[in-house]
């Protein structure tokens, strides 16, 4: 080395190790773990002997799994500096798709397939016009959550359609040695997507179109088809969600998946993905759903009043970005 | 090794009311650095995009390797081995240094990044460009500019190519950084890579590039020049007289005297610039000449409060204004209208009234209501003082053409009754008509007391519009002289050789 | 969604009528047909429509059908109106935006309608605005969602919230009762919990238990929606290990709820009684094979008899059986207990 002015940054052990921990960024979720732990001292001392069981704990990830593949899609959104508002209604659109008295004809077969292929052309159309349309993200997907849920609206005439096909219904309560199945299905696509977005060219990729897509593209990234992709795998996640929440409330209905959107976007931004793109962490989503997820259960558990439990879900969730900060700022380099 | 690997020949690109390129011609030949030289606006940077892909040129011919291909895109070029280091850094920041030098060509099995492998072969890669302590998983965004620079020559290298262009390279690096680029360029060219070296430093042009092609106004003026042995005055002489000469105000007939209004005295920040020193009296315009990276710019932006200096002090009319501060600055009486205007300086979706009164909205608001007609009246008053087109205060800034947005900026701080005028680059991105009545504009400012200091990297318009002319090379001022006495060729030697090459006549 | 949004729906369908010649009597005798079981819910009362009247319009706002129960409200008051020959209705589209439901009255005041039936999406906030049509001498009638003044309406007609936790909370006294369980557990699962009467049913079930000596033991708020009962039941179940009686206020959300408790396995532990009335729910209780016992009314039923009073009200007459000329300011429909016993009675006005 014989450079005079070191061309790394000063404060670099901690950088390092997290490079040797083998993901850039996951130092930051350091913070996040803190309150999930925080969270369960308070649940093991608030509600003993119902927190802290394994009934419990698969119930928590139970609840916390369809939200938690919607959010991995979201992740990847996010870190190509896209948004999508549309995955709560993509969600409502094919779970009422997939349990129309049609849909139910073909089977648990049909009704998944189904419930996919709509959540997918959802998302390529959603794709198609923001990458080939050069439309803005939040418009594209803000009118597609307009229409898509108006559509559900429509075909469902507004009504929860039951699933009449006992097989579907059976993928809420099938177990895969004693965990269930749905839980498993969470666990699959986390991994699938971490593997995706750390060890793939195709996850390299949208770090790289998210961060600079100009830098992508002279380096020959095809910018707009890798945008249209991004979108398309969120379809997928909402798809995989539709038939997951459809199997939980043995229903098909147009208010499915409400708010869904904001439960997904909030927990990215809370696992440390920056909202303009470029740089984020899958497990930091998942820990963020997991928050999110374990306050709600601890406040049901203890039988909390609705007013309180939102009062301190805000406030649970600036103590937990404030952590996270105050991590990132020890980590941060002085230009 | 005389056969020419690239051949360019009347080469020409248009943009909306532009010819960037008016006929450039450029052959390179293996193992060579060819250096392109030009000043500002000459077109280097609108060749080297059309070299690497980036712009498809509108005529002439591309020769490469002796068949003549088209770049249609960044991928073909890099395909034919052409890689380009550009100036504004092509990094993503969020990506670790491996995932850089590879994107878009990683190493891969079925989509699957070959971590080990790619590490491997970034950490040689690093090592041959001298820089082992750069880890392959550092996140680029957390290097400094230099690092940056050699990961993306390390991004060069890992395409293995023939020709690599480099703008600039050398603006963001320090002198043994320097030197330890040209290690890598020499060992570079021996395996029969040619290089094409941009850079403003004739010394540095002397010491690596073996031959030279000047640009001027968009057109190649000289071609395959020896690198060592063409003297300076003529590389010079090559690129200044220019074809378009703009109308200066005459300039007072006596200097300016009384005692300065603002006093700038061994000003100094770490890396940026050393000992600074000057005075501005009232009426006076104050110019500072230099390169993109010679500190010029930082000096002003520490004048005003916005970068903190190291040492030294800065007062107005002989009282010292808080470091740092901008809102001290401002309150005692400065003004800056910076390089970036659109977006440092103007509020480019408001009106022309909203952006000349926004300095001033409190005296124009009662008990925090704006009263707006008051607000109008006085922007009218100060556009129209300005001649400023279209007249009505109330079109958008954005409408605007970029000399009378400059005159917005200029407006708003007359009409806070500034009396120390700060303006950084005044006339980019203003059209040539429009950059007499600006020079105008200014003189009659100074004319009416006020203290104006204006940098510029157009060597012309400095020497035609200031009454005095700092010169600033490497973050130091080295030379001071009234306009009159200096003509463009001097300053220009100054500026690229640094102070080492001021001849006798010169100081003053 | 059916909903006749023009006179020219509303003018093809006075032409059939007029060619059956006597068409509402006919449609009334034939509503026990499963085709015609939801919207025909005031066809045992039909006498009114024999007694034709002059020609009348009225005008009907309601919120977005994006419920169940709104959804049959609408529908409801529409197969309500074709009963009539004598009657046209001007049915707004639904919203969710007080705003916009304002306009949308405001346009039928404005077409000279000879009464409206409202029911809005907030009562206080529609208030001026009914007052307006009163004070234009348009009759309103309020259905379900009081507005704040008196002056803003004629009648008001509406279900009774507080009735309902009441009827809940009796029948699972009883049935605690006959089972001879000592110190039930019992819990609620309530709806949107910013909405008064989702308070309203609370306190009802709650002062109702009391009476009996009980108490209950845990209480959250769903969202009225499927997702969001699977979501709060499943985690209240785990709250609970043991569970004497569950009341949930809403079928519609009671479809989630009721997968909740299956994918829990504890489908014979305790009792479950549903709210408003959905023929889901009803079609389980006269199965009696699962754990749904009762659901307490909240019918959507009420709309059709909201167009008969506008109807009336539009007429200048009143109700035949009562001994004052006019029609009353306020009805308040009640909250009957659907059991095995009396479903059969009820599944023809169980909402889909």
């Amino acid at each position: 080395m014989t450079a005079t002015e070191p061309a790394t940054a000063p404060d670099a052990p901690v950088l390092r190790r997290a490079a040797r921990l083998g993901s850039l960024g996951e130092a930051r979720n350091l913070g996040l773990i803190i309150v999930l732990v925080l969270l369960t001292v308070v649940g093991a001392i608030t509600a003993p002997g119902l927190f802290l069981t394994w009934g419990n704990l698969l119930n928590l990830l139970t609840t916390a799994s369809v939200i938690g593949v919607v959010t991995v899609g979201m992740t990847f959104v996010i870190i190509a500096g896209g948004i999508d508002l549309s995955v709560g209604a993509i969600i409502a659109l094919a779970s009422v798709w997939c349990t129309t008295l049609a849909s139910q004809g073909y089977g648990i077969g049909g009704m998944i397939f189904a419930a996919m292929a709509v959540a997918t052309i959802v998302g390529a159309v959603n794709g198609a016009l923001i990458a080939y349309g050069r439309m803005v993200p939040f418009i594209v997907t803000l009118a597609m959550y307009v229409s898509a849920r108006g559509l559900a609206e429509q075909i469902s005439g507004r009504r929860s359609q039951i699933v009449s096909d006992p097989a579907f219904a059976q993928i809420a309560f099938n177990k895969v040695l004693g965990i269930p199945l749905l839980v498993v299905i969470l666990a699959v696509v986390a991994v699938v997507g971490w593997v995706l977005l750390n060890r793939t060219t195709f996850g390299r990729r949208t770090f790289a179109v998210g961060g600079n897509a100009e830098a992508a593209r002279l380096a020959g990234i095809d910018v707009r088809r890798h945008t249209l992709l991004v979108y398309v795998l969120s379809g997928v996640c909402c798809g995989i969600g539709a038939v997951m929440l459809t199997a939980l409330t043995n229903t098909g209905a147009s208010t499915h998946g409400m708010l869904y959107e904001l439960d997904a976007i909030a927990a990215v931004i809370i696992g440390g993905t920056l909202l303009t793109g470029g740089r984020g962490s899958l497990v930091g989503s998942i820990l963020g759903v997991l928050v999110f997820t374990t306050i709600t259960n601890l406040f049901i558990l203890n039988n909390l009043e609705t007013p309180i439990q939102n009062i301190a879900k805000g406030a649970i969730i600036v103590a937990a970005v404030l952590l996270q900060r105050r991590g990132d700022r020890r980590n941060a380099v002085t230009h | 090794m005389t056969e020419t690997m690239l051949q360019m020949t009347g080469i020409v690109k248009r943009f909306p009311g532009v010819v960037a390129l008016a006929g450039v011609d450029l052959d390179v030949r293996p193992g060579e650095v060819h250096c392109l030289l030009g000043q500002n606006g000459a077109g280097k940077s609108t060749l080297i995009k059309v070299l690497a892909g980036a712009h498809r040129p509108d005529e002439g011919r591309i020769l490469w390797e002796g068949s003549q291909v088209g770049f249609g895109s960044p991928v073909a070029a890099v395909r034919h081995g052409i890689a380009t280091i550009y100036q504004e850094l092509d990094l993503v920041d969020g990506l670790s240094v491996a995932d850089n030098i590879f994107l878009a060509h990683e190493y891969a099995s079925a989509g699957f990044v070959r971590g080990r492998e790619t590490r491997e072969v970034t950490v040689a890669l690093l090592e041959r460009l001298g820089h082992p302590d750069i880890s392959p998983g550092t996140e680029v965004g957390r290097l400094s500019a230099a690092g940056k620079q050699i990961v993306s020559m390390a991004r060069a290298l890992s395409h293995d190519a023939r020709l690599i262009v480099m703008d600039e390279p050398s603006a963001v690096l320090a002198h043994d950084e320097v030197e330890n680029l040209f290690r890598v360029i020499r060992g570079l060219t021996a395996a029969g890579t040619a290089i094409v070296y941009i850079s403003h430093r004739l010394e540095e042009i002397r010491e690596i590039g073996d031959r030279v092609t000047v640009l001027k106004d968009g057109r190649t003026v000289a071609a395959g020049l020896d690198a060592r042995t063409t003297p300076t005055t003529e590389i010079v002489k090559l690129m200044t007289g220019r074809t378009i000469e703009y109308a200066f105000p005459p300039r007072q007939s006596e200097p300016a005297d009384g005692d300065p209004l603002l006093e700038v005295s061994g000003l100094t920040r770490a890396g940026e610039f050393v000992d600074v020193s000057f005075a501005v009296r009232p009426g006076e315009i104050v110019g500072l000449a230099g390169l993109v990276g010679s500190g010029r710019s930082e000096i002003l932006e520490t004048v005003y409060g916005a970068r903190k200096a190291g040492a030294g002090t800065v007062s107005m009319g002989g009282r010292r204004v808080r470091p740092g501060s901008v809102p001290a600055a401002v309150r005692a009486g400065m003004g800056l209208a910076p390089e970036e205007r659109k977006a440092q300086a103007l509020f480019m979706l408001a009106s022309i009234a909203e952006n000349v009164v926004a300095s001033t909205l409190p005296r124009f608001a009662r008990a925090g209501f704006v009263d707006r007609r008051a607000a109008l009246e006085a922007a009218a008053a100060q556009t129209a003082a300005l001649e400023l087109r279209p007249k009505d205060p109330r079109r958008p800034v954005r409408t605007l053409s970029g000399g009378n947005q400059q005159k917005v900026v200029v407006g708003r701080w007359l009409l806070k009754g500034c009396k120390v005028l700060l303006l950084d680059e005044p006339t980019r991105g203003v059209d040539i008509g429009a950059r007499s009545e600006l020079y105008a504009l200014i003189r009659d400012l100074a004319d009416s007391g006020v203290g104006v200091v204006v940098v510029s990297s157009e060597v012309p318009e400095v020497l035609g519009l200031a009454d005095r002319v700092l010169v600033v090379a490497d973050g130091r001022i080295v030379h001071e002289a009234p306009a009159a006495e200096l003509d463009e060729h001097q300053v220009l030697d100054l500026v690229m050789e640094g102070s080492a090459v001021i001849t006798k006549e010169d100081v003053v | 969604m059916s909903q006749p949004k023009s006179a020219v729906g509303r003018r093809r369908f006075l032409a059939g009528g007029a060619a059956i010649g006597t068409g509402a009597l006919l449609t009334a005798c034939t509503s026990n047909s499963p085709k015609e079981a939801e919207g025909s819910t005031g066809a045992t009362n039909a006498p009114a429509a024999a007694a034709e009247g002059p020609a009348v319009t009225i005008g009907f706002s309601a919120p977005a059908a994006d419920h169940g129960w709104i959804a049959a409200v609408t529908t409801n008051a529409v197969a309500r109106a074709k009963l009539y020959k004598d009657l046209t209705l001007e049915a707004t589209e639904g919203t969710n935006d007080p705003a916009q439901q304002i306009s949308a009255v405001k346009s039928l005041i404005a077409k000279k309608v000879d009464a409206l039936v409202i029911l809005p999406f907030d009562g206080k906030a529609l208030t001026e605005v009914a007052k307006e049509a009163m004070a234009a001498g348009i009759p309103v009638v309020n259905l379900d969602r009081a507005f704040s003044s008196p002056l803003a309406s004629h009648t008001f007609i509406g279900g009774d919230n507080y009735g309902m936790g009441v009827s809940a909370g009796n029948f699972i006294a009883a049935q605690m009762k006959a089972k001879n369980i000592g110190n039930p557990v019992i819990v609620e699962i309530a709806g949107l919990d910013n909405l008064e009467l989702t308070q309203d049913r609370s306190k009802g079930f709650k002062e109702a238990l009391a009476s009996h000596g009980l108490k209950v033991t845990a209480r959250q708020a769903a969202e009225f929606t499927a997702a969001t009962g699977q979501k709060v039941a499943s985690q209240v179940l785990q709250a609970n290990t043991k569970i004497d009686a569950l009341w949930n206020h809403d079928d519609d959300q009671g479809i989630g709820v009721e997968a909740a408790i299956k994918q829990s396995g504890r489908t014979d532990e305790f009792i479950m009684v549903g709210g408003a009335g959905s023929k889901h729910v009803m079609d389980l209780i006269k199965a009696d094979k699962s754990f749904v016992k009762a659901t307490v009314l909240y019918n959507p039923s009420m709309s059709g008899s909201a167009i008969s009073l506008g109807r009336l009200l539009a007429q200048k007459k009143g109700l035949s059986d009562l001994v004052e000329q006019e029609i009353p300011a306020s009805i308040t429909t009640y909250s009957a207990t659907v059991t095995k016993e009396n479903v059969d009675s009820y599944l023809p006005i169980g909402f889909a």
